[in-house]
């Protein structure tokens, strides 16, 4: 424990001083994206920072992730901690090992106490290796065990459709996650019930465990493979967040279908062709990897 | 007689009428489980999932976590034979999902093993959210409905297909974990659950030869009160357990740890399904695996001449 605060102090602190108290998203389009892009940039710091002090985490499947977190937090998605999911919009990360992206775009937006940084994956703390809504409040959905988050974002999109109301479940499944047949069960429901008020993000980042996605089990071609089971598609760069947001703009227009934004991504991505790690799947950061990267995304803040 | 399902289907039916957050989640199975009388009288408040269990199971976790009390309704062997999905979709989850699990036991018959529910048990047991509950006759059956329609637990309600003859009174009142003493007797305490109880009333007629006596306990729902259940040790020198169920991982257990930890004297014996079971016709079978009266009377026999 000592090592890892003089650690801390070594690299000269705190990614993130202080949350700003109100996100200000711009009011138009340009500025919007900017913004979008500085809290991504400090999103991609704060869970470097959570990874390095835990010395253990999915650093490449979490960076592959931010850029459509950071689109639906702090723009898209009718999200607020203080709020019901139950009145709101729900986000369900179904590859739950990257929740670090969630946890730090939650300390961004000041919804989670900065001091919580140094507490992921640690003994009695809400930040659980894998997300769990029963000691963490601002997770809405367990999950960890590939597979299963698409179902329950079924479940809470007919729910709210039961109740008739005007929300969203977005949801983020990893590429190598689609290989479990439960999430092709969930696709076939929703598209044949018309669940349109869900919106799927695959995190096309292109590797898992083992190694390369197409040497494992290739899943192409996906994009035609979920229109088949009556889903609108679209594929986007995973790391724009103009293509992003345009993607989700879209999805909620389609009133008929949910939704699937199939997001190219790269593993360990940083911005500006920089990945990680070589785009490895998990393991702990040295604290040269570490400096190094936030000294990267501090400079193209 | 009427088959718990039976009862199960009226009184869901019942409660969807009067309660806007019962829902229903199908897998294909609704004429089996007798939950097509939702879907005819309240369509929108049925979620047909197809022969895709894994899949219903988040569905049904997801409705209840919007505040739905959702029943979802599938052979006991089936829906429990996805135990990593409501491990980490209920269980971790906490979500407020009754798992309806029927045609549990032998009595599924002809169709054999790959359709019986003989471990569910053993599985949902492991659970520490999980209530389990499973009726013995209407009377319960309609009391359990009633009761998890009220709270939020995640619940597994294990019905049986046979039909079963009422053992309660009208105005039984059901208490959840509260071991039920439907006869009174001496001695020897029989302890079962479901279809199994009345097989062990059945089999009293036949001890009654050979001057035993024996008190007759419903375990209608787990975790079991482990004072309720020390108290029926303590007043009794034997106790016997018998379940429609493999002998490992069910009430036996359940029961063998109350006795192990309450540092109770009782001699304890159990008597259940041994093997992955076969097909045959429900008499045969009982018959075969000694879990029809004169089976379960030579096993008490048996029991009590080692002891």
């Amino acid at each position: 424990m000592e090592d890892v605060v003089k650690s801390a102090i070594r690299y000269g602190g705190p990614a993130v001083q202080d949350a700003d108290p109100v996100l200000e998203i711009g009011a138009d389009s340009a500025s919007t994206l900017n913004r979008i892009g500085e809290l991504a940039n400090r999103c991609r710091q704060v869970l470097l920072e959570m990874i390095y002090l835990a010395d253990s985490g999915h650093v490449g499947s979490s960076l592959s992730c931010v850029d459509i977190l950071s689109v639906l937090k702090f723009d898209q998605m009718d999200w607020e901690a203080m709020r019901s999911r139950v009145d709101s919009d729900v986000f369900v990360l179904s590859k739950g090992h990257a929740v670090p992206a969630w946890y730090a775009a939650l300390i961004v937006s000041g919804e989670l106490d900065r001091a919580c940084v140094s507490t992921l994956r640690t003994l009695d703390s809400e930040l659980q290796g894998h997300p769990d809504r029963n000691r963490c409040d601002l997770v809405d959905v367990s999950t960890g065990a590939l597979g299963q988050g698409l179902s329950i974002g079924v479940g809470r999109a007919e729910a709210k459709r039961l109740k008739g109301q005007n929300s969203y479940v977005y949801c983020v499944v990893g590429d190598g996650e689609i290989q479990e047949g439960q999430v092709w069960e969930a696709l076939m429901y929703a598209g044949v019930r018309h669940v349109s008020n869900l919106v799927l993000f695959v995190d096309y980042n292109r590797s898992q465990n083992d190694g390369a996605l197409d040497e494992i089990m290739s899943l192409h071609p996906l994009s035609e493979k979920i229109e088949s089971f009556r889903w609108h598609v679209q594929e986007v760069d995973g790391h724009s967040h103009a293509a992003l947001r345009d993607a989700v703009i879209a999805a909620k227009n389609n009133g008929t279908q949910p939704s699937a934004i199939i997001a190219y991504t790269r593993k360990g991505y940083l911005g500006r062709d920089r990945v990680l790690l070589n785009g490895a799947h998990g393991g702990s950061l040295t604290l040269e990897e570490f400096e190094q990267a936030i000294e990267f995304l501090r400079e193209s803040a | 007689m009427r088959a718990t399902r039976e009862w199960f289907g009226d009184a869901l039916t019942e409660l969807v009428a009067v309660r806007d957050d019962v829902v229903v989640v199908n897998c294909d199975l609704g004429s089996a489980t007798k939950t097509l009388k939702v879907k005819q009288k309240f369509p929108d408040r049925f979620f047909e999932c197809g022969i895709a269990e894994a899949n219903a199971i988040g569905i049904a976790s997801g409705l209840a976590q919007e505040g739905y009390r959702p029943f979802l309704a599938s052979f006991a062997h089936f829906l429990t034979g996805k135990y990593l999905e409501i491990f980490q979709s209920i269980g971790l989850n906490n979500s407020g999902v009754v798992l309806v699990g029927t045609h549990t036991g032998l009595a599924i018959g002809k169709d054999g093993p790959t359709q019986m529910g003989l471990r569910d048990l053993a599985l949902m047991r492991t659970l520490h959210n999980m209530q389990i509950l499973h009726p013995v006759d209407g009377v319960e059956t309609r009391q359990m409905l009633t009761y998890v329609a009220a709270n939020r637990e995640p619940a597994y309600l294990r019905l049986c297909r046979q039909p079963q003859r009422e053992i309660h009174p009208p105005d039984y009142r059901f208490t959840f974990g509260e071991p039920d003493v439907v006869r009174r007797g001496n001695g020897l305490a029989l302890f079962g659950m479901g279809g199994t109880v009345e097989v062990l009333l059945d089999s009293v007629a036949e001890l009654a030869a050979d001057g035993v006596d024996p008190t007759v306990v419903n375990v209608s729902s787990l975790p079991v009160n482990p004072a309720s259940a020390r108290r029926l040790f303590h007043d009794h020198t034997y106790a016997f357990v018998v379940e429609d169920h493999f002998v490992k991982g069910g009430i036996s257990d359940e029961l063998a740890r109350i006795v192990l930890e309450t540092k109770e004297t009782v001699h304890f014996g159990t008597w259940g399904v041994g093997d992955y079971g076969q097909a045959g016709s429900p008499a045969d079978l009982y018959a075969r695996y000694e879990l029809d009266p004169a089976g379960v009377a030579s096993r008490i026999r048996a029991f009590l001449g080692n002891h």
